[in-house]
């Protein structure tokens, strides 16, 4: 552990203590916290009493789900019209709040598989929550395209099985490849989430101080025992886990993308969609991990374990992703200016952008979604500018409301993408709005509250940090370590510490100690 | 399937034992004997009741037949009672349909028409080809009365006192009446009823009148030619004829406030003929120039080359001034004559419009003999005279306009009917049809009046206002439910024949004013045959006559012949010197209030017909209401605010108005406003026939009554009108359209004629220049990376759409509505943008880009269907394969694969797919939102109306036009049936329409196989005219528009703008 490595040796005298402050990094888990602290810690939340907040936290959470229930089963037994869908705007908050949240569920994966192949080991503390919630917000969003059919009880169509009809799929329909890519998405990121969670499971298991709890824990770590050749096996599964994961992270919002960039509705029919879509489903991923680990960290004192530096990346990926997102809304603007498709200018400068504040810019009638339009840009592309700043990245407060303008943006962004180009596209005369029911609106804010329960017993009965992947980027994991207040015989050669933990060549221990 | 079950008589057997087989039978009790005689159980009559599904109807005859085997197990076979016909009817094959010949009783004509019937319902109303008076098109409401025939709600039981009471007891009470009227020579007796040219009722009134001489007979419409007629008494010597105008002869056409392009004001053979002329195959074709008078924008109106928005208060000023103008380039000595009977400054009044108007009247007389003045039903009886004046000086009577004998609807008028109830000797009082509690003018207090009678019978076919208070009311047949004759525009005779039974036992007209008339019950159509042998002289077979007239649905050669009319100047002077009234001209002060005709309801009597009030109006695209329009200059004056978009929770978009109320004198009406593109300041206009009191629910809480300001003395119009803003919250209107504003997209494309002319033909690309309108006119053309599936099959479907003769009508809208079984949605459903109709009617105001706040635009209609893109955007997203393309070009729905995604809808450049957001099909209308708790299930009768050919679709399912594949498909049958073991099996050339296209007067909708060159749709599609919208899509629609051109005088002030709204887009190329 090269950077602990480094902050842990003593002081050479050869160094400049203030230019050796400047070049090193913040370690990972701060206040030296060894192995066995981290067991207790994490172990801990989930065996400790259960504390009130969580009750406080949960029962609102559960009700909202409840509705969010109750609300597609009015919708199931109704009629699609209970919503507030019409023609022309056949899909409205239904697919808005699809891609909203498959958007979300980019991000657990996206930290478990991309930055465990891109070595950064700053990921292990987030991660295991960061999947959970990407597994979770894959399950909202697969409510919305799944339930919004209008014959539910014939959606096995989507199914490529033999039926007596010979009907095959459609597989020219992007709505197909969706079915598939989610599907596939949701199989992986729940399989390599759950390799992930064997060993921390045995440490439960070990650690289980009643009969239930042993066994149900015991059932799920798969006999687990720490050996060497079980650790070997694990990371082999792990890391082809992590490669199978990787491409899937962009290809489904790739493919989400595709349901509107090869359509030929002004406004969806855009070949800049795949990469923006990516761009933007990290950055809304992002925002949505640290809006439920900012609380999380404090909640359960988990500071030493995801700390300010976490933040301060994850705010940097924001800064990024943000940036890239509002790029690509420049530049959808510019290539319908620059095609000169009426259509396509129309539905950019007529549907959106204009609004009562652009008067001075373009002389035409305020566009009848512009709060929507301008509600994603300050959100989406303004507020994370706030990032460049270093100040603001170790403001928690900041960050935290850079992340929930993020989250509104990102809702925004779907609706304004989704609804202002097919409420007024080709013809006129079949120009539309759409407005939303109170069926609209449970099923939404619902979702919310499925995905906040889900979270809540998620934090309550499983480990919500990789112990094992931590372990494996303290200082002692490193094999050359050399605790403080011992000599350090060849430290310096050492000390640049290139070896690395994430490779965990070292089993970490999987009991408590 | 009436049958008795006989059984054979017992035997006595020899050894004296008997033998039987139940117990039933042993003690031979007369219920046994009950069970015996009747082919169903006692009980079953309650599938009379309105209540009993299929499903009950089932569950009741299980148990029967349980309970009938219990009685007597073994004796028969229960198959008797479950197969449906025993014996087939006669012609009937199982799966065809029939087609009959009847016609629909309409106020200026009936209308001819070739009834599909299947298994014994009438199912879809078709125009008669043979008769000319139809050709084969019909309108909207013929389309729609057969939803009227079904609808659940129409009156079922007889109402004696409010009491359930039946037809014996009626007729018991006829004859105790007839006894009564005859000792006083019927002065105590008067009948009320609607025009009708039936010979047969004549024949009865006339035995009536024989038995009765004193009885009252009233004749009242409250739209009606009643002005038209008094005019033609003075000016003419005879009411008994009328006007027909022969446009297919007529060069320039002037119509003051006359909207004869709407069908109920005319015939269908008057829209053909006008259409006729606006037709442009070749730049060598001539076209007829049309200018309108007119306070609203009228179909008619929208088809006009010029239009002058003018008061309707002010339209016989824009008269005088067009005669004026007229007599003096014409020195025509009778007219100058007839003008010196009102004063000059009248002449002159509107002084802003003398140069429209002198222009007008130059183009008029420039074609002496084939120009034409229409003079609208609802202007005043002074006005028509100077019509006909004016037509005589252009010498049009002959070449453009000729009259025809027809008799006037004779009896006294509804004032004095009303008097002589007001002096109490009016004791019996019959009311047919009409419904003058409602309509009748609001001076009469006509409520009030009809209590004062002892007995009003009243015969109508929904118990409504009318009927409230009236001693009986009896069920009226609908009219494909009786036998009866009537008289087409023309005077043919044509039959009007059953297609059913009456369903609620109803009775019609005819069969109450005979059993008046002390006829015995008539049974089938004995009562017409009389008639028909007085008209049909000269045959020398009886039956074959009247086989061939029922057959044909009309009488050969029993037009009425022309009139010798002759126009007398001094007449119509003094009728016009001592008639001369000169309303003010309107001001924001004294507005006028115009009651107009509804293109919906008409004058109310289709008010619960579900169809037509879904239907949104041509001009407003409103459904399910009426609105107070008016102009937006005088909605600001008035302080008023409309939104075009209103979005409210849970109600969903709407266009919304504030509150008027419009007071004259101590009457007054209150309505909320729509602003009306085109209409003129200072005026007012709500059309009749909503916001009834006692009616279905279809036309419950629809619209505003506008009857309440409507006098004996200003029946169309009011002067003097206080309008002010009433407090309220904003009114929702439900239209189906927001955007009125093409936004220069080069939709619908329209071009001068002068200016087709100079550009016609194509040019070395072969593209023409309408084809380059707009953004086409500078993008190169399409070409597709992706090979597409060739097109096999032997017949290509293909529509060719011609805007120059689409009035907007939208007879295409109901008669899709018909035949493909589409449901209406509601008023709050239609609001949320889910109105099913397969085939919409895209409206635009055009104005010029220069002139924003133009108030005067011109009105572009365009009807838009599925495009069946050859290569649809619809079928590559649909992931299940629900919609394909078969090889006949036909974009198809295969409903049971759907699963509703919505996708195809959302990718459709058109928007034309339609989903099914709930089950409109089986739940109520105001119950869509209560889900499995919402009542399950229609009406038995509505079911019947249902096309058998066409599924009827469930929730959550796309549907959309299908160019009637159910009519392709019987087409190809039919040839496969004639063809044999050959190879003959291509459809014979045009030999089937679409639903859209057969009920088009116009003739504007052409469908056909694109594959045939000999085609018509083939043809016109190779014109220069013809242009594909949207073509940069390169979706390769098969439906095409032929481009309107319109007809522009150039010396009209305002010219320059006329037929320009998408050719100032096509930059000059």
């Amino acid at each position: 552990m090269a950077d602990t490595a480094i902050e842990t040796a003593p002081p050479a005298a050869q160094f400049d203590p203030e230019m050796v402050r400047q070049i090193t990094k913040p370690p990972l888990v701060t206040n030296n916290r060894d192995f066995h602290w981290v067991t207790e810690k994490v172990s801990g939340i989930v065996e400790m009493k259960t504390p009130m907040w969580w009750w406080i936290a949960f029962f609102p959470a559960a009700v909202l789900a409840g509705c969010c229930i109750g609300g597609f089963v009015y919708l199931i037994s109704t009629g699609v019209g209970v919503w507030g869908q019409n023609s022309p705007v056949m899909w409205a908050w239904d697919i808005t709040n699809f891609v909203f949240w498959i958007g979300i569920g980019h991000a657990g994966t996206l930290i478990s598989a991309i930055l465990f192949l891109t070595r950064q080991k700053w990921r292990t503390s987030i991660n295991r929550a960061a999947e959970a919630m990407t597994l979770f917000a894959v399950i909202c969003a697969g409510l919305y395209p799944g339930l919004h059919v209008g014959r539910l009880w014939m959606a096995w169509y989507l199914v490529p099985v033999g039926n007596a009809n010979a009907i095959w799929q459609n597989f020219r329909s992007p709505l197909l490849w969706d079915v598939f890519a989610v599907g596939t998405y949701f199989t992986v990121s729940v399989i390599f989430w759950y390799v992930g969670l064997i060993p921390d499971l045995a440490t439960l298991r070990d650690r289980a101080t009643n009969s239930v709890k042993r066994f149900a824990y015991g059932l799920f770590a798969l006999g687990w025992r720490g050996g060497n050749r079980q650790w070997r096996n694990y990371e082999k599964a792990y890391l082809i886990l992590a490669g199978i994961s990787t491409p899937l992270v962009l290809s489904v919002h790739t493919i989400v993308s595709f349901d509107f960039a090869t359509s030929i509705v002004p406004g969806w029919h855009t070949t800049i969609f795949p990469p923006y879509f990516v761009a933007g489903a990290i950055f809304g991923g992002f925002a949505m991990v640290l809006t439920l680990m900012l609380p999380a960290r404090h909640l359960l004192g988990l500071q030493d374990l995801i700390t300010k530096k976490h933040v301060d990346v994850m705010a940097k990926i924001i800064l990024l992703t943000g940036s890239i997102v509002g790029y690509a809304y420049i530049m959808e603007f510019f290539i319908a200016w620059y095609s000169q498709n009426p259509f396509e200018q129309w539905a950019f400068l007529r549907n959106r952008i204009s609004a009562p504040f652009t008067k001075w810019m373009f002389d035409v009638p305020d566009a009848p979604y512009w709060w929507a339009y301008w509600a994603m840009m300050s959100c989406n592309v303004i507020s994370p500018q706030i990032f460049w700043s270093k100040r603001a990245r170790a403001n928690l407060w900041i960050v935290f409301a850079v992340c929930m303008c993020v989250n509104a943006g990102m809702w925004f962004e779907r609706f304004v993408i989704i609804v202002t180009s097919i409420a007024n596209d080709f013809l006129p005369g079949s120009w539309g709005m759409y407005s939303p029911t109170w069926v609209d609106i449970i099923t939404f804010t619902g979702s919310f509250g499925l995905f906040l329960s889900l979270f809540l017993l998620f934090c309550r009965f499983l480990p919500m940090i990789a112990m094992s992947e931590v372990k494996g980027v303290l200082p002692a994991a490193d094999p050359h370590f050399h605790p403080p207040g011992h000599d350090a015989p060849g430290g310096g050669d050492h000390s640049t510490g290139l070896g690395g933990g994430v490779r965990m060549t070292t089993p970490a221990p999987s009991t408590g100690h | 399937m009436k049958h008795v079950f006989q059984h054979p008589p017992e035997t006595p057997s020899p050894t004296g034992r008997k033998y039987w087989r139940t117990m039933g039978e042993l003690n031979d009790t007369p219920e046994f004997r009950g069970w015996l005689e009747r082919e169903f159980p006692s009980g079953i009559d309650e599938m009379e009741t309105d209540a009993l599904s299929r499903r009950s109807f089932l569950q009741l005859m299980g148990g029967s037949l349980a309970l009938a085997g219990l009685g007597m197990s073994g004796c028969r076979r229960p198959e008797a009672f479950l197969v449906p016909f025993t014996k087939s009817a006669e012609w009937l094959i199982p799966g065809e349909h029939l087609l009959y010949a009847t016609s629909m009783p309409r106020r200026g004509g009936a209308m001819p028409l070739l009834v599909t019937t299947t298994d014994g319902r009438p199912i879809k109303n078709e125009g008669n080809p043979l008769h000319p008076a139809s050709n084969g098109g019909t309108d909207t409401f013929a389309q729609a009365s057969i939803l009227e025939l079904y609808d659940p709600e129409r009156s079922r039981t007889f109402l004696l006192d409010g009491q359930t009471s039946d037809a014996a007891t009626f007729a018991d009470w006829v004859t105790k009446l007839r006894a009564e009227a005859t000792a006083d020579g019927g002065a105590s007796l008067a009948i009320l009823t609607g025009e009708s040219g039936s010979p047969t009722r004549e024949r009865i009134r006339g035995m009536l009148q024989q038995q009765f001489p004193k009885m009252t007979w009233c004749v009242y419409e409250p739209l009606s030619n009643d002005n038209e007629r008094e005019a033609m008494k003075a000016a003419f010597g005879s009411a008994a004829m009328k006007m027909v105008p022969k446009f297919a002869k007529a060069d320039v056409i002037v119509s003051l406030d006359s909207d004869f392009l709407c069908v109920e004001e005319s015939d269908l053979a008057a829209v053909r003929d006008f259409s006729s002329r606006r037709r442009v195959a070749a730049p060598t074709d001539s076209m007829n120039r049309l200018y309108a008078v007119e306070n609203r924008f009228t179909v008619t109106g929208g088809m006009a080359d010029h239009r002058l928005r003018c008061p309707a208060s002010q339209v016989g000023a824009v008269a005088l001034a067009l005669a004026k103008a007229v007599a003096d380039a014409t020195i025509s000595g009778p007219l100058t004559d007839l003008l010196s009977a009102v004063p000059a400054t009248e002449i002159n009044k509107l002084e802003k419009s003398l140069p429209w108007i002198n222009e007008a009247a130059k183009d008029l007389v420039a074609n002496r003999g084939k120009s034409l003045v229409m003079v609208g039903p609802n202007q005043p009886a002074w006005v028509h005279a100077l019509g006909f004046a004016i037509n005589g000086a252009l010498g049009s009577y002959g070449p453009t306009l000729t009259a025809v004998a027809a008799p006037a609807p004779d009896g006294v008028s509804l004032a004095s009917l009303a008097e002589r109830m007001k002096s109490g000797a009016v004791k019996t009082l019959f009311v047919f049809g009409g419904n003058p509690s409602y309509n009748a003018p609001a001076d009469l207090n006509w409520p009030e009046l009809q209590k004062k009678v002892a007995a009003v019978a009243r015969i109508g076919s929904y118990d409504d206002e009318t009927s409230t208070g009236a001693k009986w009311h009896v069920p009226a047949a609908h009219y494909l439910e009786a036998w009866g004759d009537d008289r087409s525009s023309d005077g043919t005779y044509v039959a009007v024949q059953p297609m059913i039974l009456p369903l609620h036992g109803g009775v019609s007209e005819l069969e109450v004013l005979a059993g008046l008339a002390g006829r015995e019950k008539i049974e089938g159509p004995a009562l017409i045959q009389e008639t028909f042998k007085t008209i049909a002289k000269n045959v020398s077979d009886d039956a074959l006559a009247w086989n061939n007239f029922l057959r044909d649905g009309f009488l050969a050669n029993s037009a009425a012949g022309e009139a010798s009319a002759t126009f007398n100047p001094a007449g119509a002077k003094s009728f016009v010197q001592t008639n001369f009234k000169s309303p003010p001209v309107p001001t924001a002060d004294a507005m006028e209030f115009v009651m107009t005709p509804d293109y919906s309801v008409w004058d109310g009597r289709y008010t619960n017909n579900g169809w037509l009030q879904e239907l949104a109006d041509p001009v407003t695209k409103l459904t399910w209401d009426n609105a107070a329009l008016m102009s937006k200059a005088t909605a600001t004056k008035l302080g008023l605010k409309w939104k075009e978009d209103d979005i409210r929770d849970g109600k969903g978009t709407g266009v919304t108005g504030d509150w008027i109320e419009v007071v004259v004198g101590d009457r007054k009406v209150k309505a909320a406003v729509l602003v009306d593109p085109g209409h003129v300041d200072h005026s007012v206009s709500l059309s009749l026939g909503y916001g009834r009191e006692k009616v279905g629910r279809i036309g419950r809480d629809a619209g505003f009554n506008a009857y309440p300001l409507r006098t004996t003395a200003t029946p169309y119009f009011v002067s003097n009108a206080k309008v002010s803003k009433v407090a309220g919250e904003a009114y929702i209107f439900s239209t189906t359209q927001h955007h009125y504003n093409m936004e220069g997209r080069a939709l619908v494309r329209e071009l001068p004629i002068g200016t087709y002319r100079e550009h016609a033909g194509f040019d070395h690309e072969g593209r023409s220049f309408v084809q380059k309108f707009g953004m086409d006119s500078h993008i190169p053309p399409s070409v597709s990376i992706y090979k597409h599936p060739p097109m096999t099959g032997q017949h290509q479907w293909g529509m060719a759409i011609d805007l120059s003769t689409c009035t907007g009508c939208s007879a295409c809208v109901i008669a899709c509505q018909s035949e493909n079984n589409i449901p209406i949605v509601g008023k709050h459903q239609v609001r949320r943008g889910r109105i099913m109709q397969w085939i919409r009617m895209d409206r635009y105001y055009s104005t010029m880009a220069d002139k924003e706040d133009d108030e005067d635009p011109q009105v572009m209609m365009q009807p838009v269907t599925c495009h069946h893109c050859e290569n649809a955007p619809c079928e590559t997203v649909c992931p299940v394969n629900a919609t394909v393309h078969n090889e006949e070009g036909l974009n198809v729905m295969a409903y049971n694969r759907c699963i509703g995604t919505r996708y195809c809808a959302n990718n459709c450049p058109y928007k034309v797919r339609r989903f099914n957001y709930f089950d409109y099909n089986s739940r109520p209308l105001d119950q869509l939102y209560l889900g499995p708790l919402a009542k399950k299930g229609v009406a038995e009768t509505v079911k019947l109306s249902k096309n058998p050919n066409v599924t009827v679709r469930m929730r959550g399912v796309m549907e959309k036009c299908t160019f009637c594949v159910q009519r392709i498909e019987e087409a190809k049958i039919g040839q496969l049936r004639v063809a044999r073991d050959s190879n003959n099996t291509k459809v014979p050339t045009d030999s089937f329409k679409t639903a859209c296209q057969q009920v088009c007067p116009s003739e504007a909708i052409v469908f056909g196989d694109i594959a045939d060159p000999e085609s018509k749709v083939t043809k016109l599609k190779k014109r220069d005219l013809n242009y594909t919208m949207l073509d940069y899509l390169n979706v390769q629609p098969r439906v095409s528009y032929l481009a309107r051109v319109r007809n522009p005088n150039p010396k009209m002030p305002g010219a320059e703008t006329v037929g320009m709204s998408t050719l100032k887009d096509s930059h000059g190329h």
